[in-house]
């Protein structure tokens, strides 16, 4: 099993690599972009939330301020490309050190509405603070790579997030953020220093969503606050997490691949009602297959070692 | 700081107050049954708004009239999302709430969108302002806040006295113990999110005739609920009131002393704040 999975993994990727060098087709490309971005979007909440159980309701504040870091080193200061993106990893880790020392003592829907809390003051921050932010004018960005280029950086971020997520669940750090998930009284009784283990997961969670938010910045070629600290990146990360099935390595790639590809679909046939239709799938996700695909399978796999009585 | 300057952001403040209090009783209502967080309470207020809109630009309806549609009509709204979506999610854990209200969210924002376009519109009624002493008195805000405090009595007498309100005080206290005492503890989360929804929807109409609106404009108020409902204490009601108040002159006086600009963000600050000095709130009860 383990030989098939590493020689699966080898195909896909050498596939991937091969598609991205070859072909010419630009809107593919952008598309593949697109999906290695939630891919690495969505394994790094999953690091957080789905390990943790701690819901981060604010995620998109990573993305956000990896994002305007990357976007002002390079437009204000001149830095070239690759410290610029990796300063962003940085400042995203340092906003996550900072704000999950006060909010990791918060406990369920706490924690959740201060994330959400913290994602909007980044939002007016970054409207209000317009000596550093230019505000709602926003800035503007020369493209750093070619299309192709961003495909393969952004596709090295996404397979870095996924090896990340194999790492913490490979390890005892990933057991015992499971343990503390399930029982966190009971974790601590064990001898799990939680606060230290959670705020661990959380500065792991917050880097390479700060990578790929300077990527994005550059290769979408300007931000501005209102789209950059947008929730609605926060929900994808949750939906495609929860749609492959939380605390897997391969659930979120599953979700960010699929979920990725829908929406691309239905913007392109209803571009006035798409939103609408997200709504419905996000209801329809949650009530019909809250374990997503991961769990149904796992859940069959459990039936079939059980000999039938 | 002048004492004109002084009384006139008291007086603001507190009439804006008045409305959001009325908005948040409504969220921590809901939240206080269901144990669910309500990412559409904004939106529901957004489209009691727009029903304000309708009837009195549309239908030539005067404003406040529209209340007598816009109550009923958000409540059977909020019938509706509890008993197809939020009753699923009861009990699961938090998570599943925020989604599936958020889907809700995003449903009617879009249809608002394709209904109404996404112009900003406003509900003109009643300008200009009373001075008294020297403080203006805006009195669209002045009416607002009137109705805002006649409704939340009404809903907080409800609460008190009724029967039916009594049940959903004793669903949110301990729902076992309420069952047991033969409390329809689905029939009551109906009610409970059908109120809720009509309590943001009032809220919504009023802010209509005070503020410009536009489909979108549910996050806003979301945030600002969460804030007053955090301040209070989840789930508590004279919470929520005192909670409203304490936002509303927050923000005035940020307006009048640092800007307009610093005023919008002073409820994610007060927010967050809150949460990491005292989590219960001011008059909620710690809890594991």
């Amino acid at each position: 099993m383990k030989g098939r999975a590493a020689v699966a993994t080898i195909v896909v990727l050498a596939a991937l690599g091969a598609f991205g060098a070859t072909t010419e087709n630009t809107y593919y490309l952008s598309v593949g972009y697109s999906i290695f971005l939630y891919v690495a979007l969505a394994s790094s909440w999953n690091v957080m939330s789905g390990f943790t159980g701690y819901t981060s309701f604010g995620h998109v504040a990573f993305y956000g301020v990896g994002a305007y870091t990357a976007a002002i080193l390079m437009f204000d200061h001149f830095w070239s490309w690759a410290p610029a993106f990796l300063a962003g990893g940085l400042a995203a880790a340092l906003l996550a050190a900072v704000i999950g020392w006060p909010c990791l003592r918060l406990k369920g829907p706490y924690f959740a509405i201060s994330m959400l809390g913290i994602a909007e003051v980044l939002r007016i921050v970054g409207l209000t603070w317009e000596s550093v932010t230019y505000g709602g004018t926003g800035i503007p960005l020369l493209s750093a790579l070619s299309l192709r280029g961003f495909y393969f950086l952004m596709g090295g971020v996404a397979l870095a997030a996924v090896g990340v997520t194999l790492a913490v669940s490979r390890t005892r750090f990933g057991l015992r953020l499971l343990a503390l998930r399930e029982d966190e009284v009971g974790a601590e009784t064990m001898g799990i220093n939680t606060t230290a283990h959670k705020l661990a997961a959380f500065v792991l969670s917050a880097v390479i969503p700060g990578i790929a938010g300077g990527i994005d910045a550059s290769r979408v070629g300007f931000i501005e606050p209102i789209s950059t600290f947008n929730v609605f990146i926060t929900i994808q990360m949750i939906i495609m997490t929860m749609f492959g099935g939380r605390a897997t390595v391969l659930g979120p790639v599953i979700g960010a691949v699929v979920l990725s590809v829908v929406r691309e679909a239905l913007w392109a046939r209803y571009p006035y009602d798409y939103q609408a239709l997200f709504g419905v799938l996000i209801i329809a996700l949650v009530l019909f297959m809250p374990e997503g695909v991961m769990g149904v399978v796992q859940a069959r796999r459990r039936a079939a070692k059980v000999p039938a009585p | 700081m002048s004492p004109a300057l002084l009384a006139q952001g008291l007086v603001t403040g507190v009439l804006l107050g008045g409305v959001y209090a009325l908005v948040a009783l409504g969220l921590t209502l809901i939240f206080g049954v269901m144990r669910v967080i309500n990412v559409a309470h904004g939106t529901l207020l957004m489209v009691g708004a727009y029903v304000t809109f309708t009837a009195a630009n549309g239908l030539g309806m005067n404003p406040l009239a529209s209340l007598l549609v816009s109550a009923p009509l958000l409540f059977l709204l909020g019938v509706l999302v509890q008993r197809f979506v939020v009753e699923r999610v009861v009990g699961a854990p938090e998570l599943q709430g925020l989604l599936v209200t958020f889907g809700v969210s995003i449903i009617l924002i879009n249809l608002a969108l394709r209904v109404f376009k996404p112009d900003i519109r406003a509900v003109t009624y009643l300008s200009g302002s009373l001075t008294l002493g020297g403080v203006a008195f805006s009195v669209p805000r002045l009416i607002a806040f009137a109705v805002a405090v006649a409704a939340t009595a009404a809903a907080m007498l409800f609460l008190k006295r009724s029967r039916l309100g009594k049940a959903i005080r004793a669903t949110a206290q301990n729902q076992t113990v309420a069952v047991v005492c033969g409390v329809d503890v689905k029939r009551i989360r109906l009610v409970a999110f059908g109120l809720g929804a009509a309590l943001a929807g009032v809220g919504g109409s009023l802010i209509s005739i005070m503020y410009a609106i536009y489909p979108e404009m549910g996050s806003l108020y979301t945030l600002k609920a969460f804030c007053v409902v955090v301040l209070g204490g989840l789930g508590s009601y004279l919470g929520a009131l005192l909670g409203g108040v304490i936002l509303g002159l927050a923000e005035s006086f940020t307006g009048l002393y640092v800007g307009t600009q610093a005023a919008e963000a002073v409820a994610y600050l007060l927010l967050v704040a809150v949460l990491l000095v005292r989590p219960q709130g001011l008059l909620g009860e710690r809890r594991q």
